[in-house]
């Protein structure tokens, strides 16, 4: 019986899965400002900050990483305050972290539980009650990021202006080292490593933050910033004004009764002062501000379906191509025994019912005759 | 010793059609790859010379040079001819299907078209050159009414065999080369499938997501044998072997009979039988035999008045 279509054996069908994985390097220069700060996107609400890879009213604009900052309601910002200040957003501050917490941690009974520095919630003293967030677009993330891939560096001083290419900048650096064979299944979210800095020896108390590797959010300590050395100088000071420029500076002041900023001497980490008198958009100014360099890698898990297309000798010899017979007579054969031969182009993948679902196509006519046999694989993408 | 060059994929990467997508979409398990085909859309088979005085390396040469297309995600714009098994590899004719315009109730209209009178105006005689319907007293060749097809009128005919007179007609075709079953494409906003002698519709076996209907035929009074092996019939469009008769008619859907927004959205005017200011839509329907996979493309005209 002649036949133009042949039935796919459960043998011709094979599943597989596999994990692409691509580089996402951001430069410390697209949140920093290359593009005069139009593709930064703020809200009305100041709950966080957007950023994109150009001027976001374009068409090509793509949105990269949301920024916020929060801290929680135990938090000695919340409240009374370690400089007896009132606390600039409060309730937004803790709103976020909470909202961050809750989808990240989970919970503990009705409460939501804090973000933990080594992911053993048993212990209750090593809590991060305040926090700055970066949230990665999911076109960036795909299905999550690669375990082990991620590092951020910031400066952890200087201007703006002395960020210039080629300056030599001070640099802490912050990555999820050895989250490739180690990291954290106990979240709501999917898992999670714990990020160190480049020079600390991973342990229970050298985190300074976690990154969630399905929900492709980073959570820094806003302890980071504070520690002693360089990391503090950016923040303190003079740092933080410059960085923060000169319109932020004064907001920030304002907001911090004037005697928050830029005064050198009120206070001497800054992180602090911007957790009180800043709002979130101001403080993702500064963090954005001193972003150097971030990168990871992202993960795509592609589903596929392979079919096994075989054409046996005796198969798919013919063809019913308008212009392979001339009258009736087949143009390719001068004699009855000579070898009929066809060339096949395209491989189409259908229904019971015979409806064309999906079409692959070869990169050049492939020869069939009866003295070859062809095994064309063909894979279909989930 | 030089290596190998494996550069080459071997993994052909397939690309859901629209109509995969939908399938896909509607989540009820309609999307089931049961079976595959081959096609050769690209291929021109006249670029074959076996008579090349080089060789026979290059009796194919501008053939398997021939650059190769993106695959189409339009289900209805690929795979339009397909490689066909045979178990046979002696052969050297294979069974056509052919338009039949001998037989003079399945004749063609002077544009070489089917006309399919799409409102019971249209169906009406002509009574001035720019007034009445678009039929005659007397001959109304390649002309249907698609709205009260009525027995005894035109029909669209096409028979299938070995057009070639190097074998006698009276030669029986093989089973393996004789169709029994047709498949006919329509677009369905236009038109539907109905018996060649009266008007009842064929059964609709399904419409993909670009309007194509499909119909699937294979019992009289559309498939016939075609008893007839005798080389003088009148009537006959097939020189040698015999296989079968098809034989349908085509109506207007109500869409056309109507309204007029196809016909201004597709559509122009013409000239139908000397009535001028027909408004016509130009369509094709195809028809192919489900055994040897051959397909035969007519020109139909839904015309209204």
């Amino acid at each position: 019986m002649a036949n133009v279509y042949k039935q796919l054996q459960t043998s011709d069908q094979v599943r597989s899965r596999t994990l692409l994985h691509e580089a996402i390097p951001i430069t410390g220069t697209i949140p920093s400002g290359t593009y005069n700060e139009t593709n930064i996107k703020n809200y009305a609400a100041k709950y966080f900050q957007s950023v994109y890879d150009y001027p976001y009213l374009s068409s090509s604009a793509n949105h990269i990483f949301d920024i916020t900052a929060g801290f929680s309601a135990d938090s000695p910002f919340s409240g009374t305050n370690p400089h007896d200040l009132p606390v600039t957003a409060s309730a937004k501050k803790i709103n976020v972290y909470n909202e961050m917490a809750q989808v990240l941690m989970g919970y503990s009974g009705s409460t939501i539980r804090k973000f933990d520095r080594d992911g053993d919630f048993s212990t209750a003293s090593d809590k991060m009650e305040e926090a700055v967030f970066l949230c990665f677009s999911r076109l960036l993330t795909k299905d999550e990021i690669k375990k082990g891939s991620f590092t951020l560096s910031f400066v952890t001083g200087g201007t703006v202006a002395s960020r210039a290419y080629g300056a030599t900048v001070a640099l802490r650096e912050i990555g999820d080292y050895g989250a490739a064979t180690k990291y954290k299944v106990n979240s709501p979210a999917g898992e999670y490593g714990i990020l160190y800095t480049s020079s600390a020896a991973p342990n229970a108390d050298s985190g300074v933050g976690l990154i969630f590797y399905q929900a492709g959010v980073c959570m820094l300590t806003a302890s980071v910033f504070t520690a002693s050395g360089p990391v503090e100088d950016f923040f303190d000071n003079g740092g933080l004004g410059m960085e923060f420029g000169a319109a932020n500076q004064t907001d920030l002041g304002a907001a911090g009764g004037g005697a928050a900023f830029g005064q050198g001497t009120a206070m001497t980490a800054s992180i602090n002062n911007s957790f009180v008198s800043a709002t979130i958009q101001q403080m993702a100014d500064g963090v954005r501000n001193c972003l150097y360099n971030l990168s990871f890698n992202n993960t795509t898990e592609v589903n596929s379906t392979i079919y096994f297309c075989r054409a046996h000798s005796s198969d798919f010899n013919y063809s019913t191509n308008p212009t392979y017979l001339s009258g009736s007579k087949i143009r390719v054969k001068n004699n009855s025994t000579d070898t009929p031969v066809a060339y096949l182009t395209t491989v189409g993948l259908y229904s019971a019912n015979n409806e064309l679902l999906a079409v692959a196509k070869v990169s050049e006519p492939i020869k069939k005759t009866p003295n070859n046999e062809a095994t064309l694989r063909v894979r279909l993408d989930y | 010793m030089a290596f190998l060059d494996n550069s080459g994929d071997i993994i052909l990467d397939a690309v859901l059609t629209d109509l995969g997508r939908e399938r896909l979409a509607r989540g009820d398990g309609s999307f089931q790859i049961a079976k595959f085909a081959f096609g050769d859309d690209e291929v021109n088979y006249e670029n074959y010379d076996p008579n090349d005085a080089s060789g026979s390396a290059y009796y194919d040469l501008s053939i398997l040079q021939a650059p190769v297309f993106e695959a189409f995600t339009d289900n209805g714009a690929t795979m339009k001819s397909k490689l066909i098994s045979i178990a046979n590899p002696n052969l050297l004719y294979l069974p056509i299907i052919k338009a039949n315009v001998l037989d003079l109730s399945a004749q063609q209209d002077t544009n070489n078209m089917y006309v399919i009178a799409s409102s019971t105006d249209t169906e009406k005689v002509k009574t001035s050159a720019s007034a009445g319907g678009i039929f005659v007293a007397g001959s109304n060749q390649g002309l249907i009414k698609g709205v009260s097809l009525p027995a005894d009128a035109n029909y669209i005919r096409a028979d299938q065999g070995l057009d070639t007179i190097a074998i006698a007609p009276s030669v029986v075709l093989p089973n393996e080369l004789q169709e029994t079953q047709y498949s006919i494409e329509i677009d369905d906003r236009f038109g539907f499938i109905a018996s060649p002698n009266s008007n009842t519709a064929a059964n609709l076996s399904f419409v993909d997501d670009d309007f194509i209907a499909t119909y699937i035929v294979n019992t009289t009074p559309y498939v016939t044998p075609n008893l007839l092996d005798i080389e003088s019939q009148s009537d006959q469009v097939i020189a040698g072997p015999r296989g079968t008769i098809l034989k349908f008619r085509i109506g207007a859907q109500m869409n056309l009979q109507q309204s007029s927004y196809y016909f201004d959205t597709f559509g122009t005017t013409a000239t139908i039988n000397s009535r001028t200011g027909v408004n016509v839509i130009d369509s094709v329907i195809r028809i192919s035999g489900m055994t040897t996979g051959y397909s035969l493309d007519l020109t139909v005209r839904f015309a209204k008045v």
